[in-house]
């Protein structure tokens, strides 16, 4: 990325903090403090960050579904106050609407926009194509497995063409061969709809595997500690040289090993 | 950078939650007129402007002076309160008891011991559709009209739920834990007093909730039928002598008893399964 | 070996039905059961017979069809209001606030023991025995359409949101389907309420009903009538909870359960 293009997401000085009220005293959380981020157009954006540092919070507040304590989240220039459709997520539990068949929980958004039948199936279809689920439209979520129900969520996702997709941990119940799978699917689906993606993992590897740019966060309070612009040619390999130096330098950053730097706004 | 001073994002937050405590207030607050609108209401349709026959609807004050009343007349039942409450205690828990002490090892030997399950199930589940008020009729025929019948019906009644409960906690019991007793060499009986029902313990108190519930259901309707005692009988004579505030009354006495059986039971299950 | 399996399963059943009857035969015939106790041949004869011959005013079949009238009625009526006011105080605070104080003061009464008050409110007719059926099984569908409306996973509507439904498609698509096993569970244990509450009402008061004949039987010291009575309530209590299985099955196939 050359950091010109049109920036689709842009959150300034981003605050959150949770408030419990425990039998004797308040409970006092801070999750986010002063995130700065802009996800450029068609970007492929990475969230890295330590074990429970906000990550999943982070993208509730980008999405709508929860409201940020301060500061200020725009897509495309608009302000993000509630949930809309010109934003899709992905879950990593894949919240897919268990009643529904694969076929309608994809076609959902257009249906909910009230698109013609002929149109939402042909899009549905598509979309199932694309995830590979061809011949399981009418399949039902529990007769799934989970590699099987997240392609599910992710043609749900790309099927109600938001203008930015959110994906928190998506694989992280996956086991690790399907995992790999994955990568290389959702490598294969972002080179055919390009869409600018948000993708949150505590997994180094998936994140160089599949990053235009990783964000790595600090533990919480969660805010930006250093930026990577993922340069290798795609699709990547995990064992050449310059991706294990990448991964060895990420990984000590998060550690802490690295002396903090300026970080870019 | 621009960093926020910390104390800027803290007010936000204080007003978002001073906003959560003022709405679960303004519940409360409703809540609490929708109580008072409701007395009220019952109050001016009753004493006031009468628009319920006298000899079908009490008001609540009526009701509430009955309470005190009957507490030492024992008119026109021939009992004071007390003795109605302790009678149909007696006979209830009795009958419960008994329902837990048969109903509980029996789930368990069903569920841990596949033969018990095969030659017990078929008899359960032939008894299982009567609703306990059935054998009302039969168990006062054969037993008579005093304690042992009613008592008998409430067993019927706690029983079932017992079985049920205590057999699907069993069955519960993960294969994983299973094996890790055999492993470390437990006899099946062992696994089944260390490991399975420990599992089945929250399944079985939830059997014993149920089955009072159903228990004490079951014995005011027993009482209604066929009683000379109790809480059920105070209701019906009542009805032939067309005293609702009694009634009324009763049903309160019944649902307060039956809420603090409820509650007893739910403690003991505190103070015995740790979650 | 699963169809051996299978098949002693059923064996080892049929002997422990088998062995009732005969311990009841036995008991009945040769020891001093039988003054008090009639044999399982006299009560099944019976049980025939009546489906010609009237009790008092009907048929067995009859009666027991006056029984389930009464049931369905009493109990489409609960189900319906207890569905909505149940699916209503789940999705709105606000009317959980109002109704909540209320319906826990009316929650802990036994269904049944409304059986008084509901004569002196409608005297002996059949709007007695719908309100008492009506009663017995209120509560637990409320307290089911609640907590199933209630306990929706958040994320699904956070889900259904970002994909553009608005409140009242959340509504019918998310919460309503999320709600159906809750709701169907309470249904089920609200059905055998209520085929016990028609029982007792009939048994109190009443002319025909699979109740009126068990409680007939009673008052005429005929324990052959009352065997009769329990064996045909035993049959439609079997049938009623088979068929809201079915239904579920049906319904929900999308749980696991279903599957």
């Amino acid at each position: 990325m050359d950091g010109k293009g049109k920036v689709t997401v842009r959150c300034k000085d981003l605050c959150k903090t949770f408030y419990a009220k425990n039998r004797k005293q308040d409970e006092v959380n801070e999750v986010i403090r002063n995130l700065n981020l802009e996800v450029k157009e068609n970007e492929f954006l990475v969230l890295f960050g330590p074990g429970q540092c906000g990550k999943t919070t982070i993208l509730n507040l980008l999405a709508g579904l929860v409201d940020a304590t301060g500061g200020e989240i725009e897509v495309n220039g608009k302000k993000v106050d509630g949930p809309s459709c010109d934003r899709g997520m992905v879950y990593q539990t894949t919240a897919l609407f268990p009643w529904m068949s694969v076929m309608k929980n994809v076609s959902f958004g257009p249906r909910m926009q009230g698109v013609k039948k002929e149109e939402w199936k042909k899009r549905a279809q598509y979309y199932i194509d694309l995830v590979g689920l061809t011949g399981f439209e009418d399949s039902y979520p529990v007769k799934l497995s989970g590699g099987m129900q997240q392609r599910v969520g992710i043609a749900r996702a790309y099927c109600n063409n938001p203008d930015v997709i959110f994906m928190d941990e998506p694989f992280g119940h996956l086991d690790a061969q399907t995992r790999y799978l994955m990568e290389e699917e959702i490598e294969k689906i972002c080179s055919k709809e390009k869409r600018t993606v948000v993708f949150v993992t505590n997994n180094v590897e998936e994140a160089i595997y599949l990053a235009d740019r990783i964000v790595v966060l600090t533990e919480m309070p969660a805010s930006v500690k250093k930026e990577y612009i993922i340069g290798l040619p795609r699709p990547r390999d995990y064992t050449s040289e310059a991706f294990l130096a990448l991964r060895e330098e990420i990984t000590q950053c998060v550690e802490g090993n690295v002396a903090e730097e300026e970080v870019q706004g | 950078m621009v960093i926020y001073p910390a104390s800027s994002c803290n007010r936000h937050k204080r007003n978002e939650r001073l906003d959560k405590m003022k709405k679960n207030k303004k519940y409360m607050v409703i809540s609490a007129i929708s109580m008072i609108c409701f007395f009220v209401l019952w109050e001016l349709v009753t004493d006031v402007f009468h628009l319920f026959p006298v000899y079908s609807m009490p008001s609540p004050i009526k009701t509430f002076q009955a309470f005190f009343i009957k507490l030492v007349n024992p008119s026109p039942d021939g009992s004071v309160l007390l003795v109605h409450v302790a009678a149909s205690l007696q006979v209830a828990l009795t009958g419960y008891v008994l329902g837990a002490i048969v109903g509980i090892p029996l789930g368990i030997l069903m569920a841990w011991y596949k033969p018990v399950d095969l030659f017990v199930k078929p008899i359960f589940d032939l008894i299982r559709p009567i609703p306990p008020i059935g054998w009302v009729p039969i168990m006062i025929l054969l037993l008579g009209i005093d304690l042992k019948s009613k008592a008998m019906v409430i067993f019927v009644s706690a029983v079932i739920p017992c079985i049920i409960n205590s057999y699907s906690g069993i069955k519960q019991t993960s294969e994983v834990h299973i094996n890790v007793g055999k492993t470390f060499g437990l006899t099946k009986f062992e696994i089944l007093r260390k490991i399975a029902i420990p599992t089945a313990l929250p399944m079985i108190f939830t059997g014993l909730r149920v089955s009072l519930g159903v228990a004490w259901m079951t014995l005011v309707a027993a009482e209604l039928v066929a009683a000379t005692k109790g809480l059920g009988y105070m209701l019906q004579i009542a009805r032939t002598i067309g005293r609702p505030d009694i009634i009324v009354m009763g049903m309160l006495v019944i649902a307060g008893v039956g809420a603090i059986l409820t509650g007893t039971l739910e403690f003991l299950e505190k103070k015995f399964v740790r979650r | 070996m699963k169809t051996k399996e299978k098949s002693l399963a059923v064996g080892i059943g049929a002997a422990a039905i088998l062995s009732v009857f005969l311990i009841w035969y036995f008991a009945a015939s040769y020891t001093k059961v039988s003054l008090f106790f009639p044999t399982p041949q006299k009560v099944f004869s019976r049980f025939a017979e009546s489906l010609s011959v009237p009790i008092g005013k009907y048929t067995l079949q009859m009666h027991v069809l006056y029984s389930l009238k009464r049931v369905f009625v009493g109990f489409g009526l609960s189900s319906v209001t207890g569905i909505i006011l149940g699916v209503a105080m789940g999705y709105s605070k606000t009317v959980n606030a109002i109704v909540r104080p209320i319906f826990n003061i009316i929650r802990p009464i036994p269904g049944l023991a409304w059986i008084p008050l509901a004569i002196l409110w409608f005297g002996i007719g059949e709007t007695t025995k719908y309100f008492i059926i009506f009663m017995g099984g209120f509560a637990n569908i409320v307290l089911n359409s609640y907590d199933g409306t209630n306990k929706v996973d958040q994320t699904l509507v956070g889900a259904a949101e970002l994909l553009g439904a608005n409140k009242f498609q959340i509504f019918v698509n998310i919460i309503l389907p999320s709600a159906t096993p809750y709701i169907f569970a309470g249904l089920q244990v609200s059905l055998s309420t209520s085929w016990m509450a028609v029982l007792a009402a009939e048994m109190i008061s009443s002319y025909e009903g699979a109740g009126w004949i068990i409680n007939m039987g009673m008052n005429t010291g005929d324990t052959v009538l009352i065997l009769v009575g329990m064996i045909s309530i035993a049959i439609i209590g079997f049938a009623l909870a088979n068929i809201m299985r079915v239904l579920e099955r049906r319904l929900c196939s999308w749980t696991v359960r279903g599957k």
